[in-house]
């Protein structure tokens, strides 16, 4: 019984943590301040 | 004490265990997305081109080079606003096609929106997705590949002719040491519309259209895909142009408006091959090192456990040694 408990506690803990960092997801920002070019730049 | 390590060994085992597959694939499809923000640009040169020279009696030249400039820029107020009705993560680019002759004069420019899923670059549909200017409803996919590219054929929207037509997979290469799939699509002479900004103050695409003169494309596109993270670290374009028909020409069937073979400048190349190179890390780490490193580490920690488990039973033992109690002492 104290196996299956303990089973049970690892399988939750897995999916709390990946339920949690896919539903936090990454920040959007902002739009770039940078220009649509129109002009050649020198590098990348 | 070792049936409590145990249990802390077996607890650990089942998670360790059931995060390998939770992270490949429930967590990977969710975290790999395109950032709402990104903001790339690219310069494409096509060296010994052929260019209309609209000045001097519409007459094909030829040039050193012309050099196209690409710019995306992330629209995130734009795809927050989508986001609210189509209910998944969308990312909108907007795009600008710059064309320069090698005086630096402007050939042609042309804005476009692209709207899509940013998880499987799936086009979405909504207000303001447009090619130079016209709302259009792009099918498949472009500039970028799906995360995990397939061997086959894809669906690639081409702005110019304004469809979409398979891009065929043709085999798996290596380009500067990154695993790619290369992928061709052949644009037959398509007629297209003239772009509304033309290299000549004044003139106006309606101008055009009421001589009769008509512009056609064809095109030999390629790609050559990292296939983990979908993107392309190198393309290449065989790309005619031609104005037919109409007063325009001066009697003429048809004249070249442009025809080169557009390639990637090279410090765009090495530039690119870097940054797909370490976001193929990211997915790898997403999608094999975690996932089997997880797994690996499970099945150890299961079989440490019950090993503690085993000699936790053992009938063998010797039985633990008793305390011996002092003797009371009687005065």
């Amino acid at each position: 019984m104290r196996a299956l408990i303990a089973a049970a506690t690892g399988l939750a803990v897995a999916f709390a943590l990946v339920l949690t960092i896919t539903a936090m997801g990454a920040p959007t920002g902002t739009t770039s301040p940078k220009p649509l070019l129109t002009t050649v730049p020198a590098h990348p | 004490m070792r049936r409590k390590a145990s249990l802390i060994l077996l607890a650990l085992a089942v998670f360790f265990a059931a995060l390998s597959p939770l992270l490949r694939w429930y967590a990977f499809p969710r975290l790999a997305k395109i950032p709402a923000n990104q903001y790339q640009d690219m310069v494409l040169e096509a060296k010994d081109a052929t260019l209309l020279d609209y000045n001097d009696g519409m007459k094909a030249k030829k040039v050193s080079k012309v050099t196209i400039v690409q710019t995306l820029r992330g629209n995130v107020e734009a795809s927050e606003q989508i986001e609210k009705t189509a209910g998944k993560d969308v990312v909108v680019w907007d795009g600008l096609s710059y064309v320069q002759g090698p005086d630096g004069a402007m050939v042609s420019k042309i804005p476009e929106r692209y709207i899509f899923d940013a998880h499987t670059q799936e086009p979405v549909h909504a207000t303001g997705e447009s090619v130079d200017g016209d709302p259009v409803k792009r099918e498949g996919i472009e500039f970028k590949w799906p995360f995990l590219t397939e061997k086959r054929n894809y669906e690639y929207f081409d702005a110019q002719a304004r469809v979409t037509a398979p891009i065929h997979y043709k085999g798996t290469q290596h380009f500067r040491g990154v695993e790619v799939y290369y992928f061709e699509q052949t644009v037959p002479w398509t007629k297209v519309p003239f772009p509304k900004a033309m290299p000549v103050a004044g003139i106006t695409p309606e101008q055009i259209a009421k001589t009769g003169t008509t512009r056609w494309y064809t095109t030999v596109r390629r790609f050559w895909v990292e296939p983990l993270t979908g993107a392309p670290v190198y393309g290449e374009e065989i790309h005619k142009e031609e104005l037919r028909g109409g007063s325009l020409l001066g009697g003429r069937e048809k004249v070249t408006a442009f025809a080169g073979h557009v390639k990637m400048r090279e410090d765009y190349i090495e530039h690119t091959v870097d940054l797909v190179k370490s976001n193929r890390t990211l997915v790898l780490l997403l999608t094999s090192y975690l996932p089997w490193g997880f797994l690996i580490l499970g099945v150890l920690l299961l079989a440490l456990s019950l090993y503690l488990e085993a000699r936790g039973r053992h009938p063998g033992d010797p039985a633990p040694a008793e305390t011996s109690q002092p003797e009371p002492v009687t005065a």
